[in-house]
């Protein structure tokens, strides 16, 4: 009978103190959650920087990505010169119904027109209307975040120093980097180490 | 609904005609339940074989047990297996290496940095640049690895906890889940299917402020398990459910292939973490917990206590990586993929240095880009087996190259579906409600079963 009671008693006393605590429930809506900065909401699309190389459309593991283009003729610039061809990009779609967010087609753009947006609020009540056009992916790009300062730990004069200061012929990781310019901040996992 | 009808003319039953055509077989197809009891005891019949899934909350996604019930007591367990295919080894033959990764994380989604390591570790070592890997790299994997355990533990303890009726033990799982489940966004980009560790390295660096928020998350994290803790080990409820439930001893664990907390709460310490180390673990401090129970209730607090070994080893892993920066990606860039991946405007994507450099400085590096990207790297023709410790046992995985771009066969032996033959052995004997608690603290994912 004790146990019972002195159960009963812990058990108010639970109540009673999480009776006066704050609810955790996140009000959606009203409150937007806090995503990092590299959070896989949806894919923005930079689009004079894609040259229709279809590199990830190629790359795509489920082949979500669609694209055409023609080409077009610049007529040349000065007397006896010669005419420029170069694609223009009349569709960029990615179908988000088959999407699996795994962001090779990012990794592999060269012309860096692909970005990854925390944005997440896209969802429909067809499954064809998950096929983003251009247009939309476009619309994405101001939500897209600002860039991280390269190597936060170390202020900008400090990691100009780094660069400087190493030697590129002893260091082992000198392979890895490219031709970069004292002016130049290090980015972390390609670093110099001091 | 229901009604009583011959095998034969069953749309919903056993096609492989191992019954007899007349024996009778009752659907449930929800509704009454009184009319369904009625029938089967006009039958005068003890003996009936139940369909336990694959559509029953208790069973652990699509798992179908087919049980031979005589009243209450199981004389013969079954499970019916590939209600979840998705051919996923078969796709890895038709893509890239470095593609093969996006999938194998899919294979079993409770635990998908270990699919993702246990396939990248095989692919280095077809490749021989096991020993080339960063150090840096090996810490964030070691990292990502001991934090993926947590979860897959803490969901093993929350839909154990909630099939046997508390759903106190699922909500403070799920709870605890979800702070390493954020650290896992910040670092990768999403919270499950990570597709982050990569032949060579890892995608990229830990993100500025990760070693702040995991060092934070820690001590939540341990408060969370300790909470557990005091929920489970003696609760009375809870031992009356799990003790000498599910019993499997050393020998039955030996004959079937188990590993992983089955086998240590059999009393062997058997670990791939320490028994071939991988990835430097050779290097941190931790036990292997065990237990000699051979039951549910000693599987569970094998779970509880390597949840325990694996925030020190956490601990241990962020030191390292606060010590100071390096690269997390294979130095050889005929292999490196991403190549120039860096903490761009996003986290991600190519770095403004290496567009520079393609686009503007060097035509041979944009066509270097275009090559390892289209075709991908070549492994040498040859066969590697790697296996990694996975919270649910041995995960190993089999590739075989026939010196292309792409495997010629990946094959894993996934410790889901090796524990999985122990439901025979485990539920046989016991009642109908002890094989729920059997099947739950094998921890099988079907997603890793079937492949």
């Amino acid at each position: 009978m004790t146990k019972f009671l002195s159960g009963l008693a812990k058990g108010m006393a639970t109540t009673a103190r999480t009776m006066t605590t704050h609810a955790h429930t996140q009000q959606y809506p009203h409150v937007k959650p806090e995503l990092p900065s590299r959070s896989r909401g949806v894919i923005a699309l930079l689009e004079e920087n894609c040259t229709s190389c279809m590199l990830c459309a190629r790359e795509c593991p489920d082949w979500c990505i669609y694209i055409d283009s023609h080409k077009e003729t610049t007529p040349p610039t000065t007397e006896g010169g010669r005419a420029r061809q170069h694609n223009v990009l009349d569709r960029f779609a990615i179908d988000f119904s088959l999407c699996m967010y795994c962001g090779i087609c990012i990794e592999v753009c060269p012309f860096d027109a692909l970005f990854w947006s925390p944005e997440f609020e896209y969802s429909t009540t067809d499954i064809r209307d998950l096929l983003q056009e251009k247009e939309t992916l476009g619309q994405w790009m101001p939500t897209v975040p600002a860039p991280e300062p390269l190597v936060p730990e170390l202020p900008q004069t400090e990691a100009q120093q780094l660069v400087v200061d190493v030697e590129p012929e002893d260091d082992p990781a000198a392979g890895r980097t490219t031709k970069r310019g004292a002016g130049e901040v290090p980015r972390p996992g390609t670093e110099e180490q001091p | 609904m229901t009604d009583t009808t011959q095998a034969q003319s069953d749309p919903y039953g056993a096609t492989t005609h191992d019954v007899d055509e007349d024996t009778p077989v009752l659907n449930a197809v929800g509704g009454d339940w009184d009319e369904l009891v009625d029938e089967a005891t006009a039958l005068h019949e003890e003996r009936i074989v139940v369909n336990m899934g694959p559509q029953h909350p208790s069973t652990h996604g699509v798992l179908r047990l087919i049980l031979e019930l005589d009243g209450e007591t199981v004389t013969e367990a079954r499970a019916g297996i590939g209600y979840l295919h998705t051919g996923i080894e078969k796709n890895m033959e038709f893509r890239t290496w470095t593609q093969g990764v996006t999938f194998c994380t899919r294979m079993d989604y409770v635990m998908p940095i270990f699919n993702e390591a246990s396939y990248c570790l095989a692919v280095e070592k077809a490749l021989g640049i096991t020993d080339q890997i960063p150090e840096r790299a090996q810490t964030i994997r070691v990292l990502m690895m001991e934090f993926n355990r947590i979860t897959s533990h803490l969901v093993a303890l929350a839909t154990g906890g909630m099939e046997m009726g508390a759903t106190t033990v699922m909500t403070i799982g799920f709870r605890e889940r979800e702070r390493i489940l954020s650290i896992f966004e910040m670092i990768t980009g999403l919270r499950m299917n990570n597709a982050y560790i990569r032949p060579g390295g890892v995608a990229t660096d830990i993100p500025a402020g990760t070693i702040d928020k995991i060092r934070e998350t820690i001590p939540l994290v341990r408060k969370g398990i300790h909470e557990l803790e005091a929920l489970l080990n003696e609760n009375p409820i809870l031992k009356g459910r799990t003790v000498d439930v599910g019993y499997l001893d050393l020998s039955g664990c030996m004959a079937l292939g188990i590993t992983g907390p089955m086998l240590r709460a059999a009393g062997l310490p058997h670990d791939l973490r320490k028994a071939e180390p991988y990835c430097g673990y050779e290097t941190y401090d931790f036990d292997i917990p065990t237990r000699d129970t051979c039951d549910a209730y000693g599987r569970l607090r094998v779970r509880i206590d390597e949840m325990h070994e694996s925030l020190k080893i956490v601990e241990q892993a962020v030191d390292r990586l606060d010590a100071g920066p390096g690269p997390v990606m294979v130095a050889d860039k005929k292999i490196a993929w991403p190549a120039q991946l860096a903490v761009g405007s996003d986290g991600q994507g190519n770095s403004l240095d290496h567009i520079r450099e393609i686009m503007g400085e060097s035509m041979e590096s944009l066509i270097h880009h275009f090559k390892l990207v289209t075709e991908g790297f070549r492994v040498p023709p040859g066969q590697a087996y790697a296996a990694v410790e996975s919270p649910k046992g041995e995960m190993g995985c089999h590739v075989v190259s026939d010196g292309g771009t792409r495997p010629y066969r990946v094959h894993f032996r996934d410790p889901s579906f090796n524990n999985l033959q122990a439901v025979a052995a485990t539920a046989e004997g016991g009642s109908v409600a002890d094989v729920i608690v059997a099947v739950a603290s094998i921890d099988p994912v079907m997603g890793g079963v079937d492949r």
